[in-house]
């Protein structure tokens, strides 16, 4: 049997860290914003041959700093001839600070010449049709999701667990909730990855994760406590994970393996998804094992 | 093993209707084999894309704060789009020079006329007083064009294309009483009581709007004797019908015959119940501050690259097949059925997109994933279950019955607990975060039937070859 009880201030401490340490990156160092969140400057192009998107990433992708993370979509419109293509190119130029800046004509300029002469050097004719500045869509839609949205879901959720376990279990399951977010947020803000809308995906995601694999081991404790008196509440809940802990080994494991995969092979703009979802997992299983029920040992009741 | 029957009925009917909701011939799919499940699927435009319309904001420039007009322009469009169930599609503001543009991408339209009526009315809503009608066209006549200027007024379209009024903001001329872009709380299509196959549409307007409004009815009330004996009085009440313009077109025009002081009204104009349904939609996600004006309409490709996306779907494939490949090594035969309920949950989750036109993203993939998980983990945590009974020395019958029943309450919180967390995002979210939700919460309920009905029907069936392999195990330990 393992002691997941006993050593628990170790690992209580070493949530601490992590969580301060999250916090101070995102606080500081802040995220790499997607384009989605950002919004930029939209380079409309227009191309005299039939190419495809992957192509015309493979000419800008060196142009400068900001073109490797471009969102390059193929756009149409009505009347368009039938030997063009045109592409939609959103990229999030940052200044030296890391903020986002808007081009200023000369470099609109500039560039319109730099992708022109790209083009030329594959013999591909190539016009800047439009050089907009674009505002990131996501942002507004994510607006909505304010702290009163949080709080009332936590709140929900604390009340749910409440009725149905016990007070302390609740708030068990919102701090490991909490701190798998979190942790989870820190190391895109530390590793500098890219926060897009696939990333929220798998923090959202990684919210149904995390409360699954807690109340799987409360109940366990749940069901534990209705046995016979004698032995001790945190011999019985290190029990209770004890017996719980091959179907979280295995449940975490094929979830890893089926992000780990799409971290290795998937494109571009679904990575930060895989690597949100592939830390999440490992963040998310320590969680229910060391945090969840090991915090709240104290307060539990017979 | 009567509830056994039970269970594999229902098995069986709900996943014929999944198929069927998945397979029925899709109008003009582009997929076939296989890969014809997603002609029933509508993707997102990160995945497929759609139609991209793209709007200048046409802002009065002696407005004071344009950006805040141009915000309630995108909410007032993202609005619309999530009533009619586009919640996937997005809007975005771009800039040019001087001027606001507002582009809608909305995805699995092809046809940019269709995507273009789903946004709906691109001009404002006010209220007015109808001056005068002709059938003829005003514009080609010196006398109906004078009379415009002299009243200061307008010649407008009426919603058939028949007939002109001449319509004026100031409601008897006084000039701060008028009524444009007043704010809808609500509006609902309803049958209309003096003609049964009509619609009308009864909205309420919002407080600070309902005062202005029964002002403006005070002004134009007519009483309904006038009505009856027509002469001279009624020429005069002609003067004094209220107008509802949308789109500069007159919706509406009619007398009021009493005095509205809640903000509380009917239009009523011979609508067929879809246009009610379009008119009530348009008024409660608000009427537009600004008039948009169509700079161009076309398609996008998906916007995630299609190149990524191909990868992405590839990879996302191989990893569910090691997973299953893991589940067989790990749990031998009692493997075999939790990947008939990963498969069975899979099929059930994308029918019940298919048949309610549900949009799927990226996110919603996302979803999908977690999905996959409870699943799975669903039928873990009952087979773990299993195996202990059978340690504890049942048969594999009652070790199946008895696992079933614990792990019951254990898969019940935990799934109703997640379930809890989507309709909150749900209710809160936008666009992607709402698209996520949905295939969440259908994909959990989902799961919790498959674990308890399906799994339930499978094991019992399989018991016989659960057994061989426990007892071997149970053996060894023991």
């Amino acid at each position: 049997m393992i002691d997941f009880v006993g050593k628990k201030n170790i690992f209580i401490i070493i949530s601490i860290i992590l969580i301060v340490a999250s916090l101070i990156s995102i606080f500081t160092r802040g995220f790499n914003l997607g384009v989605e969140f950002l919004g930029g400057s939209e380079i409309i192009l227009r191309i005299e041959a039939k190419v495809d998107e992957s192509f015309v990433r493979e000419v800008l992708k060196d142009l400068a700093p900001e073109f490797e993370n471009a969102r390059i979509s193929q756009i149409k419109s009505i009347n368009d001839p039938e030997n063009i293509s045109k592409f939609s190119v959103v990229v999030s130029p940052k200044d030296e600070n890391g903020n986002l800046k808007v081009y200023t004509g000369q470099e609109k300029g500039e560039i319109s010449n730099e992708i022109v002469k790209k083009f030329e050097q594959k013999n591909i004719k190539a016009i800047v049709a439009g050089f907009n500045e674009t505002s990131g869509y996501a942002a507004q839609e994510i607006k909505n999701l304010t702290w009163k949205a949080i709080v009332f879901t936590l709140i929900a959720i604390l009340l749910y667990i409440t009725i149905r376990f016990q007070f302390v279990f609740g708030l068990g399951a919102v701090l490991a909730l909490i701190h798998d977010v979190i942790i989870t947020l820190g190391f895109f803000s530390f590793a500098n990855y890219e926060l897009n809308v696939a990333a929220i995906a798998a923090i959202l995601t990684l919210i149904g994760y995390s409360l699954n694999d807690t109340i799987v081991v409360y109940d366990r404790i749940r069901e534990n406590l209705r046995r016979p008196k004698g032995k001790s509440i945190s011999t019985l809940v290190n029990e209770s994970i004890n017996q719980v802990i091959r179907r979280t080994i295995n449940t975490s494991l094929t979830t890893f393996i089926v992000v780990f995969v799409l971290l290795l092979f998937s494109g571009n703009s679904i990575k930060p998804f895989a690597f949100g979802m592939t830390i999440g997992v490992i963040v998310g299983t320590y969680s229910s094992l060391y945090i969840a029920s090991p915090v709240v040992i104290k307060w539990i009741k017979r | 093993m009567q509830g056994d029957k039970t269970r594999g009925i229902i098995s069986l009917i709900i996943i014929a209707f999944a198929l069927i909701a998945l397979f029925w011939p899709a109008p003009g799919g582009n997929y076939t084999g296989i890969a014809s499940i997603f002609n029933r699927i509508k993707l997102g435009l990160d995945i497929s894309g759609g139609a991209r319309i793209e709007y200048r904001v046409d802002i009065d420039p002696s407005v004071e704060n344009p950006s805040a007009v141009v915000d309630d322009v995108w909410t007032v469009l993202r609005n619309r789009l999530d009533m009619a169930n586009y919640t996937e599609a997005v809007v975005k503001q771009s800039f040019r020079e001087e001027n606001t543009f507002i582009i809608v991408e909305i995805p699995g339209a092809t046809d940019t006329a269709k995507a273009e009526q789903l946004i709906g009315s691109t001009g404002i809503l006010w209220f007015g007083q109808v001056i005068d009608e002709t059938t003829t066209n005003p514009n080609i006549d010196p006398n109906l064009i004078n009379e415009a200027k002299r009243e200061n007024a307008q010649w407008l379209l009426d919603r058939d294309g028949k007939k002109w009024y001449l319509v004026r903001q100031e409601i008897d001329k006084i000039s701060n009483l008028k009524l444009v872009s007043p704010k809808i709380v609500e509006a609902i299509p309803e049958v209309d009581r003096n003609n049964v196959a009509g619609y009308v549409v009864s909205f309420t307007m919002d407080k600070e709007y309902a005062d202005t409004f029964a002002k403006i009815t005070e002004k134009l009330y007519v009483p309904e004797e006038i009505l009856n004996q027509g002469g001279i009085a009624y020429e005069q009440a002609l003067k004094k019908r209220l107008a509802i313009v949308l789109d500069n077109r007159v919706q509406f025009a009619g007398f009021v015959v009493s005095k509205i002081t809640d903000g509380k009204a009917q239009i009523r104009g011979n609508f067929n119940l879809e246009e009610a349904k379009q008119l009530a939609a348009i008024l409660k996600s608000g009427a537009l501050p600004a008039r948009l004006e169509k700079v161009s309409s076309g398609w996008v490709a998906p916007l995630l690259g299609a190149d990524i996306v191909s990868a992405s779907l590839k990879a996302g494939i191989f990893g569910v097949i090691i997973v299953l490949i893991y589940m067989i090594i790990f749990y031998g035969v009692m493997g075999i059925v939790a990947d008939i309920a990963l498969l069975y949950n899979t099929l059930l989750l994308l029918g019940i997109l298919a048949a309610t036109g549900t949009i799927l993203t990226l996110p919603g993939i996302a979803g999908i994933i977690l999905t996959i998980g409870t699943t799975v983990d669903g039928n873990i945590i009952i087979y773990e279950r299993v195996k202990e009974e059978l340690k504890r020395g049942s048969s594999t019958k009652a070790a199946i019955s008895t696992a079933f029943s614990k792990s019951f309450y254990t898969l019940f919180d935990a799934n109703l607990t997640t379930i809890i967390a989507g309709l909150f995002l749900y209710y809160f979210g936008t666009g992607t975060v709402k698209g996520f939700a949905t295939t969440l919460i259908i994909g959990v309920l989902g799961s919790l039937f498959v674990n308890l009905v399906v799994t339930r029907f499978m094991l019992d069936i399989f018991s016989g070859g659960i057994k061989v392999k426990a007892a071997k195990k149970g053996g060894a330990r023991a």
